[in-house]
């Protein structure tokens, strides 16, 4: 994976395979404190705690394993976030739910672009019509001034009352609603 | 939301314009999504194909991806589903592939059979 937000989409097709219906994401950049934060959390099927050790350790993945749908996604983003000072923490339960944060320092030289972020919200969005997305960036500037954007499928779904999202009109739409919310939150790094 | 003004009008000129169908949409387009589709360019794929499906105004068409299919050597993988029709499997798609499938197969009704990996009779 290139960038940050090529682990982001493989994550979410865990969420979803884990039966999610309401995926959210934040990126959250802390200039002072140097720290770049990725949060998903979703409301699938959870895992117990073999699984969640399973997941993130590359080399217990057999084939048999595989079946059980552990891959080398959550193992390699979790090398890239430890290897750029920062760290990964994984918290599920059957039933619960999963949430899953890297923490990458922000300026480190090995730390990858945020990448299309754009191009990977809207894809995940408009390619799962049946969940829900909740998308919030924030960045808080050395200054102490805060940007923040939000984006929520939930509200775009009711007022669209089974129109298509890829509906030609409506995906312009959808497309720049999110970029532009991440142009003002400074996250794009492409 | 202004967005939210907009996507009201754009959904009752969307309803006038389908009640003149009997259907939704016409053509299902899937990309496969998972790891090793992600790793070989399936997020590009699925963005061309948006943007050709939006930019040639094609209003009956779905697109949605799904996860890892078990041919991974072929990502990124493409489907096309037509009600009555074979289901097309596309593989080693680029964007560029991506485009021209949209072009002939969605709008002219011509399988890209050079691309084709695999097909599918519907059950």
């Amino acid at each position: 994976m290139q960038d940050i937000s090529l682990h982001l989409l493989d994550i979410i097709e865990n969420s979803i395979r884990a039966q999610a219906k309401l995926i959210k994401i934040e990126i959250l950049v802390q200039v002072m404190k140097n720290k770049l934060v990725i949060t998903i959390e979703d409301d699938g099927v959870g895992m117990d705690a073999e699984t969640m050790q399973k997941a993130q350790d590359p080399f217990y993945t057999t084939k048999e394993q595989r079946e059980k749908k552990v891959g080398l996604g959550i193992p390699l983003f979790k090398q890239n976030a430890e290897m750029c000072g920062g760290g990964f923490w994984m918290k599920s339960k059957p039933g619960h739910g999963t949430k899953i944060i890297a923490e990458f320092r922000y300026d480190h030289v090995d730390r990858m672009p945020l990448g299309n972020l754009t191009d990977t919200i809207l894809g995940a969005v408009i390619g799962h019509p049946e969940v829900d997305f909740v998308l919030k960036l924030h960045r808080h500037m050395v200054s102490g001034q805060q940007l923040d954007f939000e984006f929520d499928t939930r509200p775009v779904k009711r007022e669209l009352e089974g129109i298509p999202l890829n509906y030609p009109e409506v995906y312009t739409l959808l497309q720049n609603e999110i970029k532009e919310g991440i142009i003002k939150t400074k996250m794009e790094e492409i | 939301m202004k967005t939210l003004e907009e996507l009201r009008k754009i959904r009752e000129k969307a309803q006038k314009q389908m009640k003149l169908r009997d259907s939704q949409h016409r053509i299902k387009i899937v990309v496969g999504m998972g790891t090793s589709g992600i790793a070989m360019g399936a997020r590009e794929v699925m963005k061309a194909i948006l943007d050709e499906v939006a930019k040639r105004n094609l209003d009956d068409v779905l697109v949605t991806q799904t996860g890892e299919k078990g041919l991974s050597s072929m990502e990124p993988v493409v489907d096309v589903i037509e009600k009555d029709k074979q289901t097309i499997t596309y593989g080693n798609v680029t964007p560029g592939k991506a485009r021209k499938i949209v072009a002939e197969h969605i709008v002219n009704g011509k399988v890209l059979t050079d691309y084709v990996v695999a097909t599918q009779s519907q059950k």
